[in-house]
């Protein structure tokens, strides 16, 4: 194990460097130098998404909900990163099933189709990244996605974002055009995110509060939400909102920030 | 218990070897002059194979950096915290290595480091403090 460690962490080892968490705390830490995100930005995202995880019974972060005070509490592990700000570890598995629209017209659920796709890679090594702080992948790869789409990012009633660690979700919604640089902290304050929040965002805890299934916690969530199957965390009536989501936008992310996928999906 | 050491092959021998001797070394391009980190066959930039050594001054500036509160690998559990840093060099190549002596509360990105050797191991390991004027 520990000689899988070290050679999995080449060189960087020999520094006390490891792992994914690390990658992006040096990215997030340059972030708050450029354009001043924080905790205090981060607090919103990591207590917004167990909001949501507290009304979903099967992720793992149910029935324990995080104050502020908790997060401020809550250990450092690779500082800035908190382990609030960090994702889960998850045992499980998780299918999506893709067929034709006429296949899937003769299931038991709603239909929901895919609306746009798009990807973009700057792959860079983290030592020679200049897209830590943004552009990632995340800007051109939801540019495509909206461009097949036809519908620009007001038409967007959720997002499932990848949310790896809390500065993913703030750098890739900064990268889709939600906010300015450095203006996360206003726009993720006062519940935005949460349940009857203005845009709900990783409505079933997400990575950091459902379950580590990698990609594919974003796009089932997004899938049960426009088929109307979440229980008491669907988006719509049932918390707080007037109409149910007919467009959903996720995210997936590779590397650190190395890769990013965007998808668009719709109910039909 | 040891801590994880270098892994010289064919691709980082330059550098390696050039630490056995205290000196940071890195490829240079004879044909556009980029300084590149990682080391690579063909420059990024211009994809010519031919290069120079260069020897860095050892002066950079932080680019940015973490402070390890969790010890991933047992051998470090008495150093921490410690702090990681991607190091911005006056020639140009961005590495990772530590910063070293310093309150991590005065730590910021962009200040000023110079290259110190950290004499350990069996191959010096070139590492940072934050330059004081």
């Amino acid at each position: 194990m520990l000689k899988m460690l070290a050679s999995m962490n080449a060189d960087d080892a020999v520094f006390g460097h490891f792992g994914a968490a690390a990658g992006y705390a040096l990215a997030a830490r340059r972030a708050m130098y450029e354009f001043g995100t924080g905790p205090e930005t981060w607090k919103h995202i990591a207590i917004g998404q167990r909001k949501w995880a507290n009304l979903n019974p099967r992720a793992v972060m149910y029935g324990k909900p995080l104050t502020e005070e908790d997060y401020y509490r809550s250990p450092w592990v690779v500082e800035p990163f908190r382990r609030a700000d960090n994702c889960l570890i998850t045992d499980g598995g998780r299918a999506i099933i893709v067929t034709t629209v006429e296949r899937a017209r003769d299931l038991k659920h709603p239909v929901v189709s895919i609306m746009g796709l798009g990807m973009h890679n700057p792959s860079a090594e983290v030592t020679v990244a200049s897209h830590l702080t943004g552009p990632t992948g995340a800007k051109e790869a939801s540019e495509q996605a909206f461009r097949m789409a036809g519908i620009s990012r007001e038409d967007v009633d959720a997002c499932e974002i990848y949310d790896c660690f809390t500065y993913t979700v703030e750098i890739t919604l900064q990268d889709y055009g939600f906010f300015k640089p450095g203006e996360g902290r206003d726009w993720f304050s006062g519940g935005t995110i949460e349940p009857g929040g203005r845009l709900p965002v990783n409505t079933s805890g997400g990575l950091l509060a459902e379950a580590y299934q990698m990609g594919l916690t974003p796009i089932s969530e997004a899938v049960v939400q426009l088929q109307r199957r979440a229980g008491k965390r669907q988006v719509g009536p049932e918390t707080g909102r007037k109409n149910y989501p007919e467009i959903i936008l996720c995210s997936d992310n590779g590397g650190i920030l190395q890769t990013h996928a965007c998808y668009l999906l719709r109910r039909m | 218990m040891e801590k994880p050491k270098p892994h010289v092959g064919p691709d980082n021998i330059l550098f390696w070897e050039g630490c056995k001797r205290h000196q940071l070394v890195f490829q240079k391009c004879t044909s556009c002059g980029h300084v590149r980190w990682p080391p690579s066959h063909i420059c990024p930039l211009c994809h010519a194979f031919a290069t120079e050594e260069v020897v860095s001054a050892g002066r950079g500036k932080i680019y940015s950096y973490v402070v390890y509160h969790f010890a991933y690998h047992p051998a470090l559990v008495e150093e921490l915290p410690y702090v990681v840093a991607l190091v911005e060099l006056e020639e140009g190549p961005r590495i990772l290595s530590n910063i070293v002596g310093e309150n991590l509360s005065d730590l910021d990105c962009e200040l000023p480091v110079e290259l110190i050797w950290d004499e350990q191991g069996e191959i010096p390991l070139p590492k940072f403090r934050v330059r004081r004027p």
